[in-house]
């Protein structure tokens, strides 16, 4: 990898993680358990490595903004997550937050390209 | 599957120990779903070279292990500056005072040698990395209290809102064009040199051949012997020093040794003046006087007449220059005051 494709990867990554969390707080309005929450992402677009998702959905619970429990489905214990009532709050903040930044953006690209 | 098992195994040991079994639980169940699916869609179990390829995809354990940690790092980003300013003082100053208790140990050795020196600068490291590793402790401990107790520590998190822009301190003055602004590697050599300095002068009664060499024995096989004056003299030069090297250590705390102050400067000389005033003003003038004067007196008291004769003038003529020096420099200052202001008129 060369340094310029290096930093790249270090931009992009830095730029994902912040859409990462609202993307999985926005799923979890409805109830999964890490596989299919991973699954719902990808088939909407947004892959996640596994070793990515699954420490921070517990990362998310530790912050109080998922709540989970255990339960039997298809004769397994899996653990299924759902945003919490903190969480729902949080996520509306942070939802504003991404559309005033998306729009902001937008203005500013559009506004050059003009240029 | 046996290398699921062996990959979970191998994650397990990298897990924190207090949340092992319910994170390697949830991580099973998760893998087993992915990989039932993946059979699924062949339609038969994966082949080992499929399985290999699959767990390579997910990442090696540790890497999946260590998202699971609750902190990745011994002084996060909020304490870093803290640290690492204590860690530089903390440092400074581990320096110094050895600095001045290896001087003093050597200088009170029968006889001081250069093994001694050698063998003080070796040990030099190690008691650097000793401080380095107790501040470094101190500052992990508070940095995971800070984590764990954030409004214990607003100042810390970054939380603290009551803070005055006002009271940030003045701009660092730039030094007149064609003066080089002093370096903090000199302030610190300076305060280095400072506690050498007052480190010397406090063995010399302990030790004259530090300040006179041979001369101490000559002196002392002698028939002369130094006057009380000197005893004056010399504590009056003990607390000067000792007040220049406060100066220049608070100097060097609060950041005031990047322009020194010319008045400053000036002070310190009017005091430098307070040791050659002592000395001038000596009882009858004697600076040197016999040891048995009612034994040495027919034989030596003209040589200690001279003596003491030329070591007054001796001093008159420092002190003038001292004085001239000053009001030069004095006046100087006045000068550059009065164009100032003028400047600042126009």
């Amino acid at each position: 990898m060369t340094v310029a494709e290096n930093l790249f990867e270090n931009l992009r990554l830095e730029l994902r993680r912040g859409c990462l969390t609202l993307a999985v707080l926005a799923q979890l309005r409805q109830e999964h358990y890490g596989y299919t929450l991973r699954k719902a992402l990808a088939d909407r677009g947004l892959v996640i490595d596994e070793s990515t998702l699954y420490p921070l959905l517990r990362r998310l619970e530790t912050q109080g903004l998922l709540t989970s429990e255990w339960r039997e489905e298809d004769k397994r214990n899996k653990r299924f997550y759902r945003l919490s009532a903190d969480g729902e709050q949080i996520f509306g903040s942070l939802l504003q937050e991404w559309h005033a930044i998306n729009a902001a953006i937008d203005g500013i690209v559009n506004s050059n390209n003009i240029l | 599957m046996d290398l699921l098992d062996r990959y979970l195994q191998a994650v397990k040991k990298h897990l924190p120990w207090q949340r092992q079994d319910d994170i390697l639980a949830e991580l099973r169940a998760n893998l087993e779903s992915q990989l039932e699916d993946r059979e699924a869609e062949l339609g038969r179990p994966l082949t080992s070279a499929e399985a290999e390829a699959w767990l390579k995809e997910i990442g090696p354990p540790m890497q999946m292990a260590a998202r699971y940690q609750p902190q990745q790092y011994l002084i996060g980003p909020a304490v870093f500056p803290t640290w690492w300013y204590v860690l530089r003082l903390a440092c400074f100053w581990a320096t110094t005072v050895y600095a001045i208790v290896s001087a003093v140990q050597i200088f009170t050795e029968e006889i001081p040698n250069w093994t001694s020196v050698l063998e003080a600068t070796l040990r030099l490291p190690g008691v650097l990395i000793t401080t380095a590793s107790w501040v470094t402790l101190v500052f992990a401990g508070i940095e995971v209290t800070v984590t764990r107790y954030p409004a214990m520590f607003p100042e810390v998190t970054g939380h603290f809102v009551d803070w005055k822009p006002g009271a940030l301190p003045p701009l660092d003055k730039h030094p007149a064009s064609g003066k080089k602004q002093r370096g903090y590697a000199i302030a610190v050599v300076e305060v280095i040199f400072g506690f050498l300095l007052l480190g010397w002068l406090l063995l010399i009664p302990k030790y004259p051949y530090l300040l006179m060499g041979p001369g101490a024995v000559v002196l002392q096989v002698s028939p002369f012997q130094l006057a009380p004056v000197w005893v004056q003299f010399y504590w009056c030069v003990i607390v000067l020093n000792t007040l220049q090297l406060g100066w220049r250590c608070l100097a060097l705390l609060r950041g005031w040794w990047q322009t020194p102050r010319p008045a400053e400067q000036i002070v310190m000389k009017v005091m430098g003046l307070i040791p050659l005033l002592i000395l001038i003003t000596a009882p009858d003038h004697l600076f040197i006087t016999l040891k048995h004067p009612e034994l040495d007196q027919a034989r030596h008291g003209g040589t200690l007449d001279t003596i003491n004769y030329a070591i007054h003038h001796g001093v008159l003529i420092i002190c003038l220059i001292a004085v001239l020096t000053l009001l030069w420099e004095a006046g100087q200052m006045v000068l550059a005051s009065y164009r100032k202001r003028v400047a600042a008129m126009r």
